[in-house]
């Protein structure tokens, strides 16, 4: 099994927060932002809530996406949901290869390999609603709680 | 108390069946009731799952000739022949009247169905994730999906099931395939007709489940309407789901086995060697060879040396080593030749397809 955590992280109930990035809570999407572009993926708790992953569709390179819509629809063996955009914004790149490769890399390595999208965020001051750092771990520790998770990725 | 609306719609068109939740999924805005529908469809169709792949999973030549109606749904899993015999329960709830864990809320979605079926007499129980069985067999499965602010469980009431068509619609590699499909839902799927020996009243059963969903969820359930935004979204949905663009896009889910349920799959494999090919229908039941049928353009002498091999490994997982020793046990009882194929080719083919599975 492989995680990719450069930074501090949280690990609570088996379930890995990393301090470095941003975060949408209630939508379970992390951010991490480069050159003005922000990528985004599944957190460990919404990897563990959706389960094993059997097929994602991922919306086009160029499509805007308004904050709460689906950038890409995910599948697991019990569920059928959106991943949702914590902004609005617009589509540069997907994971599509990566997925195409193994569909389980959001449930192996959420916060590195799995990455699903890289957006160009259009609206700034929607951009105050992410959280990190401290403020992020604390949100996420109620989270875990109120969602009653015990986090768990799939091995290799 | 919580106040559940229910919208008992009896019987509509077969897209409708499937647009209806969809569009009170979409038009739900928070602060709304839970609803529950309760549908049926007129006609015969088959729906497939919302990443399914149409022209790989399902015989359309068939379908067309048939007029039977294929229908992308925006719930996962398998493609399903559906008619008139089952009454569609779905579920369009806000998100905090459900339980956050996917497990707890199948529990829970489940429940009504199984108390239905236990208070007529059939020994139902739930098998999680999120099927319903009968002493090993199957009485229907459910989904689950986010649609806007909605949570959407489905699942139905299996007054009867028709396994023919349900085999005859798919796509498979061989005829041989096909039947496998058939004898295994015949095995390992039942319905309150098969149950009962009858199919009870529609109105009786829907009443009885009613009950039972009042009691596990702690509420008042109220007899409503659609409203007119849910009606015209459903119409709207009613196009699309029926237009080409949407049945024809390209899913990305690779099922390589029939799932009959959640113990049981059925998986079709070719594999070369250096004397031919050889084929494998295997069926596994949690995990270990429930039914095994082997064929190919090899040659094997004597001839019933691959039944004796079919029966040989009935009942072991997908180890090599002794899948190989015991076929090696069957060539030498039965002074069994085949040029070109080992007793390790077998076994290694007869695991790739349970490994697969």
């Amino acid at each position: 099994m492989r995680v990719s955590v450069d930074e501090a992280a949280l690990v609570y109930r088996g379930c890995i927060i990393p301090e470095d990035l941003h975060y949408d809570v209630d939508r379970d999407v992390w951010v991490r932002f480069e050159d003005g572009s922000a990528v985004l993926g599944m957190t460990d708790p919404a990897q563990t809530r959706a389960g094993r992953l059997v097929a994602i569709r991922f919306k086009r390179a160029g499509t805007v996406v308004a904050r709460g819509r689906a950038l890409a629809t995910i599948e697991s063996g019990k569920w059928v949901g959106p991943f949702p955009a914590p902004f609005t914004c617009e589509i540069l790149e997907t994971n599509q290869t990566g997925f195409e490769r193994d569909i389980l890399l959001a449930n192996k390595d959420p916060y590195g390999e799995g990455w699903l999208v890289r957006v160009r965020p259009l609206d700034r001051a929607e951009l105050t609603s992410l959280v990190t750092g401290e403020e992020a771990l604390r949100r996420y520790r109620a989270r875990i709680d109120e969602l009653d998770v015990q986090c768990f990725r799939c091995a290799e | 108390m919580l106040r559940v609306r229910v919208v008992d719609l009896g019987l509509v068109s077969p897209v409708r069946s499937q647009s209806v939740y969809h569009a009170v999924g979409y038009a739900f805005r928070p602060g709304d009731p839970p609803t529950i529908l309760l549908v049926s469809t007129t006609d015969p169709y088959v729906s497939i799952g919302f990443h399914q792949d149409a022209e790989r999973e399902v015989d359309l030549e068939h379908c067309r000739a048939a007029g039977l109606p294929v229908i992308r749904r925006e719930v996962g899993g398998g493609a399903v022949y559906l008619d008139h015999n089952q009454v569609f329960t779905q579920w369009i709830f806000p998100r905090d009247a459900l339980p956050a864990r996917l497990e707890d809320r199948f529990a829970l979605y489940v429940q009504p169905l199984v108390e239905t079926y236990r208070s007529l007499g059939i020994d139902a129980s739930w098998r999680p994730v999120n099927d319903v069985h009968v002493r090993g067999r199957k009485i229907g499965g459910t989904g689950a999906a986010s649609l806007g602010d909605s949570e959407v469980l489905v699942g139905s009431l299996m007054f009867d099931f028709d396994h023919r068509q349900m085999a005859r619609v798919l796509k498979v590699a061989s005829e041989k395939m096909r039947d496998k499909v058939f004898q295994s839902l015949d095995e390992y799927v039942t319905t309150m007709r098969r149950e009962l020996g009858t199919v009870p009243p529609r109105d009786e059963v829907v009443q009885r489940y009613l009950d039972a969903c009042a009691a596990a969820l702690g509420a008042e359930l109220v007899p409503g309407t659609l409203t007119a935004q849910e009606e015209e979204l459903a119409v709207q949905l009613d196009e699309r789901f029926l237009s080409g663009e949407w049945l024809f896009q390209k899913g990305g889910l690779r099922q390589r086995a029939i799932k009959i349920h959640e113990d049981v799959r059925l998986v079709e494999t070719a594999v070369k060697v250096p004397g031919g090919l050889i084929r494998v229908i295997v069926r596994v039941h949690r995990g270990r060879i429930d039914d095994l049928s082997l064929s190919g353009d090899f040659t094997l002498l004597p001839a019933v040396g691959l039944a004796a091999i079919e029966q040989a490994v009935r009942g072991l997982a997908a180890h090599r080593d002794e899948l190989s020793w015991r076929i090696r046990d069957v060539y030498q009882a039965l002074g069994m030749q085949s040029p070109g194929v080992t007793p390790d080719d077998f076994a290694g083919a007869i695991a790739q397809a349970v490994e697969t599975a």
